[in-house]
């Protein structure tokens, strides 16, 4: 046996070893590749067969060489079957393919068993473009395709062009010289050995290289996992690793998460819109109740409740595996897929360690979810005890002068009963006392206001002319305060808290203003709404503290909150009072220029401006 | 309410001297000074009224830095000392004082919850937590008296 019969019988070998892979795949799995591929190889173990046979006997029947001249030319169109299982392949290809198939069996059938120079051309060169074309398809295939399906049918583009060229060489061979013959046989061996190793390795390729070629797609999906859990909401995620499973696999990915208030599987749509499954219904419900991966290559026939679905989509393959983290049944990851893939086993493979690696990556987010629902009752509960803190010291701050003056003005009148009495000491506690009122009356609103129940009755409110009675009631020679109304504003209010809010922001805006600096109030209706706004030119507050000035307990940060008294409640009720009325307030304001807060209310009725 | 002292007169800065041997009354005859500070004006005027009406020299300070500016000036016997002030708190009125080698005794008056605890953590001679009544700042305030202080 020289080199070449030793390269020769290798290849053989391989094919013969390819065809008994994919046959032993067929019983398991009994689909139309699997049974495509079959037929491609055992067409190939035929040939093989008959031409050992041939060398054996030294001759054959020229029945059989006619036979073994179809079969051969029976292959590419074989391969071109194959590539139809999972990308589209032209009907025009199609035909043009089993139009030249005939018309090389019937002129090889007639000449047989001396071929004319014609016919084995013919047969050659159709050998030839058919295998180049079903190469090309099957690398526009692997472009489109990821990890071990991209290596293997790149793997059978490359057996395909080097099987045509094989073929190509073994026909111009019987028509070179005799000196180059050799050389060309020689080439046609190894060309012969580089297909045989080429479709081994994509049709049936050993686990060890399925796993290194899987490698590179996992390595990187797993290098953005661990970012995953941190980002924002359970949908973020949901997103990215929608799109790493797709990327990794070259299929459309679509996860699914279990809920537990309504017992249903829950997709996100593109445009976030949710759809709920129930469990064992579809392929996702189904991998979800069993808790294994399901693969369908005929999904309209396996589930025809989604046949227009698949359809609509040209979905012609799916995938569903289960997302589990030890007993917790987290959810499915769905794969789909227009043709159904080649190789479903290492698919399917690779959709559950996708699988498994979201089901890490969710577990992750609900420890973090936990973890944080954990900090908010903590801080909850912190912000309850400040809370009693703080109204403790601020009810505390006035009871100070009451008890102590009042002990001191019960003790003058018993020490010098006909003395004058201690008129600014009486004022003291007069006064203190009605600001610990004002502060009683503070909280128990704030407290109101977080059950709800702030606003009582309503009435027909004229703001414009309350505005006014506010205004002229709170003059000082200290500061003015001037309204600006040029109708009625009527709306059905609450009259005693629409007061206490207008009160509320002229306080505020004289307390943080200069001394004798006006404040301007100004009343109108406005796209059927009644606004307020209350302006001062005082020292304003910073932006930073704005999105929270109406939050409880809240106060610019430029205020010195000793000098202006008060437990930062009084916006968060003026809020309170607004909101409850189905208004609006907000607040412009710039430091050192003042602060103007708006106000927009309901107004009763379209007429409005009752006289 | 009662009035607890935080132990000891503190530090070396205590330690008898012939300079320094009373450092806490005049001793001559003259009333005592009494230094209060808080940034509410009518506690600070009821504090101040009780107290002259004692027989102290009251010295009232709105600020921290006015209590600092005032016992620059005259050093007095005791120092009520409000906690939660702006800009300056209490806290850092006793820091300034004690940075400086001042050991004017320090009574604490505070609104908070835990006036002890701010006592002890401005290494302060005693505390009056708010509401307190006519005879607790009294109480507070006597021990500090000198024994010439009182003059009626």
């Amino acid at each position: 046996m020289n080199a070449f019969e030793l390269i020769s019988a290798v290849t053989q070998i391989i094919y013969v070893l390819i065809f008994i892979s994919v046959a032993l795949r067929l019983a398991r799995q009994p689909t139309r590749a699997h049974a495509d591929m079959t037929l491609f190889f055992g067409a190939t173990a035929f040939v093989i067969l008959v031409s050992r046979v041939a060398a054996l006997t030294g001759s054959a029947p020229p029945w059989l060489t006619t036979v073994e001249v179809a079969v051969l030319m029976a292959l590419p169109y074989m391969l071109l079957r194959l590539v139809d299982d999972f990308t589209h392949v032209r009907t025009a290809l199609k035909r043009a393919a089993e139009l030249g198939l005939a018309a090389g069996i019937v002129a090889t059938s007639v000449t047989v068993p001396a071929l004319p120079t014609p016919v084995m051309l013919y047969v050659v060169l159709y050998f030839f473009v058919v295998s180049i074309s079903c190469a090309v398809a099957f690398f526009r295939s692997a472009r489109r395709s990821r990890g071990v399906t991209r290596r293997r049918m790149e793997a059978i583009s490359l057996g395909s062009i080097l099987l045509g060229t094989d073929i190509l060489i073994a026909g111009l061979t019987g028509l070179a010289r005799p000196d180059d013959r050799a050389v060309l046989q020689a080439l046609g061996q190894l060309l012969g050995l580089g297909s045989g190793i080429a479709y081994y390795l994509g049709f049936a390729p050993p686990p060890l290289l399925r796993r290194a070629w899987q490698e590179p797609e996992l390595r990187a999906f797993l290098a953005r996992a661990a970012s995953l859990p941190r980002l924002p909401t359970t949908l973020d995620i949901v997103r990215d690793l929608e799109h790493g499973a797709a990327s990794s696999t070259g299929t459309a990915a679509r996860i699914g998460l279990w809920q537990d208030d309504t017992s249903k599987l829950r997709f996100w749509e593109e445009d976030d819109k949710t759809v709920d499954l129930e469990p064992g219904t579809h392929f996702a419900g189904r991998a979800f109740e069993l808790q294994r991966p399901i693969f369908s290559t005929d999904p309209i026939r396996d589930n025809p409740d989604g046949a227009a679905a698949y359809r609509s989509r040209g979905i012609g393959a799916i995938l569903a595996a289960p997302i589990t983290a030890g007993e917790r049944r987290l959810g499915v990851l769905t794969l789909s897929a227009q043709r159904p893939p080649i190789f479903a086993a290492s698919d399917i493979e690779l959709a559950g360690l996708l699988a498994d690696q979201a089901a890490v990556i969710l577990e992750s987010r609900a420890l973090i979810d936990d973890a944080a629902r954990v900090r908010a009752r903590e801080e909850a509960t912190r912000l309850k005890d400040d809370f009693l803190s703080a109204a403790a010291h601020d009810l505390r701050t006035p009871l100070t002068t009451i008890v102590a003056q009042a002990e001191l003005l019960e003790r003058r009148a018993m020490r010098e009963p006909t003395a004058p009495a201690d008129i600014a000491g009486i004022r003291r506690v007069v006064r203190e006392g009605k600001r610990l009122a004002g502060l009683v009356g503070d909280l128990l609103d704030a407290t109101r206001l977080e059950q709800g129940g702030l606003v009582g009755e309503r009435e027909p409110v004229d703001l414009a002319v309350l505005a006014q009675e506010l205004c002229a009631h709170d003059a000082v020679e200290t500061s003015s305060c001037r309204v600006e109304a040029s109708a009625p504003v009527v709306g059905e209010y609450d009259r005693r808290r629409v007061e206490q809010l207008l009160q509320n922001l002229i306080e505020n805006a004289r307390k943080y203003s200069p001394e004798r600096t006006p404040i301007r109030i100004r009343v109108w209706r406005q796209d059927g709404e009644a606004r307020i706004t209350v302006e001062d030119s005082g020292i304003g507050i910073p932006a930073a503290d704005l999105p929270r000035i109406f939050e409880r307990f809240s106060r610019a940060s430029n205020v010195d909150d000793r000098r202006f008294h008060g437990m930062g409640l009084g916006l968060f009720i003026c809020r309170g009072i607004v909101e409850e009325h189905g208004g609006r307030i907000w607040v412009e304001s710039e430091v050192g220029k003042g602060s103007t807060f708006h106000v927009a209310l309901p107004i009763a009725d379209e007429g409005g401006s009752k006289r | 309410m009662t009035v607890e002292w935080a132990g000891g007169p503190p530090g070396a800065k205590q330690a008898p001297s012939a300079s320094a041997a009373r450092p806490y009354g005049r001793g001559d005859g003259q009333h005592d000074t009494v230094l209060v500070v808080d940034d509410d004006t009518s506690i600070l005027d009821t504090v101040s009224s009780i107290l002259s009406g004692e027989g102290y020299d009251v010295v009232s300070a709105a600020s921290g830095k006015e209590a600092l500016e005032a016992v620059a000036r005259k050093q007095p016997v005791v120092i009520l000392l409000d906690m939660r002030m702006p800009v300056m708190d209490g806290w850092a009125v006793a820091r300034a004082l004690r940075s400086q080698g001042i050991s004017v005794p320090i009574v604490v008056m505070t609104a908070a919850d835990s006036a002890k605890r701010w006592a002890d953590e401005v290494g302060a001679e005693g505390y009056l937590a708010k509401p307190f009544g006519l005879d607790e700042l009294l109480t507070a305030v006597e021990r500090f008296r000198g024994p010439g202080g009182r003059t009626n």
